[in-house]
């Protein structure tokens, strides 16, 4: 099946006042299926809402192209693309009142008022704003408001639904309701998402397919669990989760060595050579350091964090390095700060990163 | 909602000296008014300055509607001069309302090019828009005088009008850029994206978020071209004289009580106006 979005080898260079280029695209590929929820996730500055504004038609392309149901949109100015965006600022018409916003696109596009009126409601009636019709976007609530910036976007059914960072305005418990809210109205209406975000939390519960982009580049694109359990760079696996990362050489036989000189055990089949261990916290089991298995890494607790449901250790390796970071479930024993502790783990589920980067 | 105001925290030295320097600061704002409204009902001929009864005479006099008994000069000069005032209102409206509209198109024109695009010398065509605001009136009309002299230009109402555009159009730049800059610009590209082409968004999203800055940019055009005199001055024909210049060529005859009348009107345009805008202003503030 043709996919809904293609990108192509896109390029966009803005000029810095130094006199300066900054490549905010540099070689971009990427195809979005029908009915897909992707994210664009990356650091502020790493093209990721240049690429939106690109789709969306806000910004040329120095190079590349942007293909909807392979239409070529070069030269298509923003008002005649099928796709519709919600703004980070949600860019409500404050002057018309939320059905006017609603219907925006229909009563630019000639539609007649009786026509209007009913898609508004029900487009609100989708996001949950029945009755609000008559209000103006200045009552709202900023959870209100980003509901009708999605039922203004959607009401002319586009191809794909552009999302610039919409729900980093609001407070940490409305964006986590709204996350899962976004993601059944996806479902819902069965249009293509493309989600901007730096929050990797927000990408990692939203998404069928997270692309990490860094300095106008796409580092990796794969589903949440294997942006977060095979990063294929050091950068992925910082950028998603809190990880434990090492670099350590490995002799082929099952053992790896990291510069300090902690020894782990991983899995026989990579090749020897040097490389980047990572592990996340939760991947890492602690014991007494009195029955501490084979393998295991010994250290002390350097510090504890109660977060009620679980626990965060810094453990400092006897062999020294950067601290371990290490989860661990409340089960009524901690340990407690200069404890000496042992780390074990499933040689299988550490991911070596290649390389010497 | 309010529990009884707290009397003591109105009688300390601070604010008691806050609400005296508030009342003094007011009197001096609106004292001068409060006269000219005061004596403009004054009934001496002679001597303005000390009640003599109430009387309506001074607004009849101005409409021609009563003979207005012999004070300085003789009668005939106010029949006369009724007809000189009503034309000079006139010429005044006429100015006004032209300079008004075409001022506030340029200058709205102006803001929003200037804040949504950027391109080369924008900073000289900024400085050069400011200008005409803070020239000296005087340079500025002998400067237009000049101007219209050497072209040929024969000195009209149409010269006033041309005249006035030139700085009043800064003006209402100033006040719709102001407006434009703190305008979200995703509410255009909102607009476009959801189908709206260049003209269509500026009609249903652009002019109505900048009408509270284009009302108070108009509204201010509207006032100083019905004041100005100085500039008005210069560029002037003989035959277009404006409301100002009337009023101003009165006082030089004398000051007349049927000044304290005309000043009155004028300032209870001035307040419907205000008023107006006002109340414009708030329905479109949302």
């Amino acid at each position: 099946m043709q996919p809904i979005l293609e990108i192509r080898d896109a390029v966009r260079v803005f000029k810095t006042p130094e006199g300066g280029a900054v490549r905010a695209l540099d070689g971009v590929n990427l195809d979005v299926d029908a009915n897909e929820f992707v994210t664009l996730l990356g650091p502020s500055g790493c093209g990721k809402t240049t690429l939106l504004r690109a789709i969306a038609g806000f910004e040329d392309l120095d190079d590349g192209q942007v293909r909807v149901d392979g239409a070529d949109l070069r030269r298509v100015p923003a008002f005649r693309r099928p796709v519709n965006t919600v703004f980070q600022s949600y860019a409500l018409f404050s002057h018309m009142s939320v059905a006017r916003n609603v219907a925006y696109a229909l009563e630019v596009a000639g539609v007649g008022k009786d026509e209007r009126t009913r898609r508004a409601g029900e487009l609100l009636e989708l996001v949950g704003l029945e009755g609000m019709e008559t209000r103006k976007p200045s009552q709202l609530s900023g959870g209100q408001k980003q509901r009708v910036a999605l039922a203004r976007a959607l009401i002319s059914q586009p191809k794909i639904l552009l999302l610039d960072e919409p729900l980093s305005a609001l407070d940490r418990q409305l964006r986590q309701q709204m996350q899962v809210e976004l993601k059944n109205l996806q479902d819902e209406v069965g249009v293509s998402f493309v989600f901007v975000t730096h929050d990797q939390e927000e990408a990692l519960t939203m998404s069928d397919r997270i692309v990490v982009m860094c300095d106008g580049r796409i580092e990796q694109t794969g589903t949440p669990r294997e942006i977060y359990r095979k990063p294929k760079s050091r950068f992925v696996a910082n950028f998603i989760g809190e990880t434990n990362m090492i670099k350590v050489t490995f002799d082929g036989k099952g053992t790896a060595t990291s510069v300090e000189g902690i020894i782990l055990k991983v899995s026989e089949a990579a090749p020897a050579g040097r490389a980047t261990a990572v592990l996340r916290p939760s991947d890492l089991t602690l014991s007494d350091s009195k029955n501490a298995p084979a393998h295991a890494i010994l250290g002390k607790v350097r510090q504890e964090i109660y977060l009620g449901a679980e626990l965060h250790y810094l453990i400092e390796a006897d062999a020294g390095g950067e601290y371990w970071r290490v989860t661990a479930k409340d089960e009524g024993v901690g340990f407690h700060t200069g404890q000496s502790v042992a780390l074990s783990y499933d040689p299988d589920v550490i991911h070596l990163i290649e390389g010497d980067a | 909602m309010w529990g009884p105001p707290d009397m003591k925290r109105f009688l300390k030295p601070g604010w008691l000296l806050l609400t005296f320097y508030s009342l003094i600061f007011f009197s001096f704002i609106y004292l001068p008014l409060a006269v000219i409204i005061i004596y403009s009902f004054n009934s001496n001929p002679m001597d303005m300055t000390s009640w003599q009864s109430f009387t309506l005479d001074w607004y009849r006099g101005l409409f021609g509607l009563a003979e207005v008994g012999p004070s300085l000069g003789t009668s005939a000069i106010y029949v006369e001069s009724t007809d000189q005032l009503l034309k000079a209102l006139r010429n005044s409206l006429i100015v006004a309302t032209t300079t008004t509209i075409i001022s506030t198109t340029i200058g709205t024109a102006t803001a929003i090019a200037m804040t949504r695009f950027r391109f080369r010398l924008r900073n000289a065509y900024q400085g050069l828009m400011m200008m005409p605001m803070m020239m000296p009136d005087i340079v500025l009309g002998i400067g237009l005088l000049i101007f219209f002299v050497t072209l040929g230009f024969k000195l009209s109402l149409l010269t006033i009008i041309i005249g006035h555009c030139t700085f009043l159009s800064s003006y209402v730049f100033i006040v719709v850029q102001a407006r434009m800059a703190a305008l979200d610009p995703a509410l255009e590209e909102a607009s476009a994206d959801l189908g709206a082409n260049e003209w269509v968004t500026f009609k249903k999203v652009l002019m109505p978020q900048l009408m509270p800055g284009i009302v108070g940019g108009a509204m201010l055009a509207f006032i100083i071209s019905m004041d100005d005199l100085v500039i008005t001055y210069f560029i002037a024909g003989t035959d277009s004289t404006t409301l100002p210049m009337f009023i101003f060529s009165m006082l030089r005859r004398g000051v007349k009580p049927e000044i304290n009348a005309i000043a009155t009107l004028i300032i209870l345009a001035s307040l419907i106006i205000a008023v107006i805008g006002l109340y414009l202003r708030t329905r479109q503030v949302e």
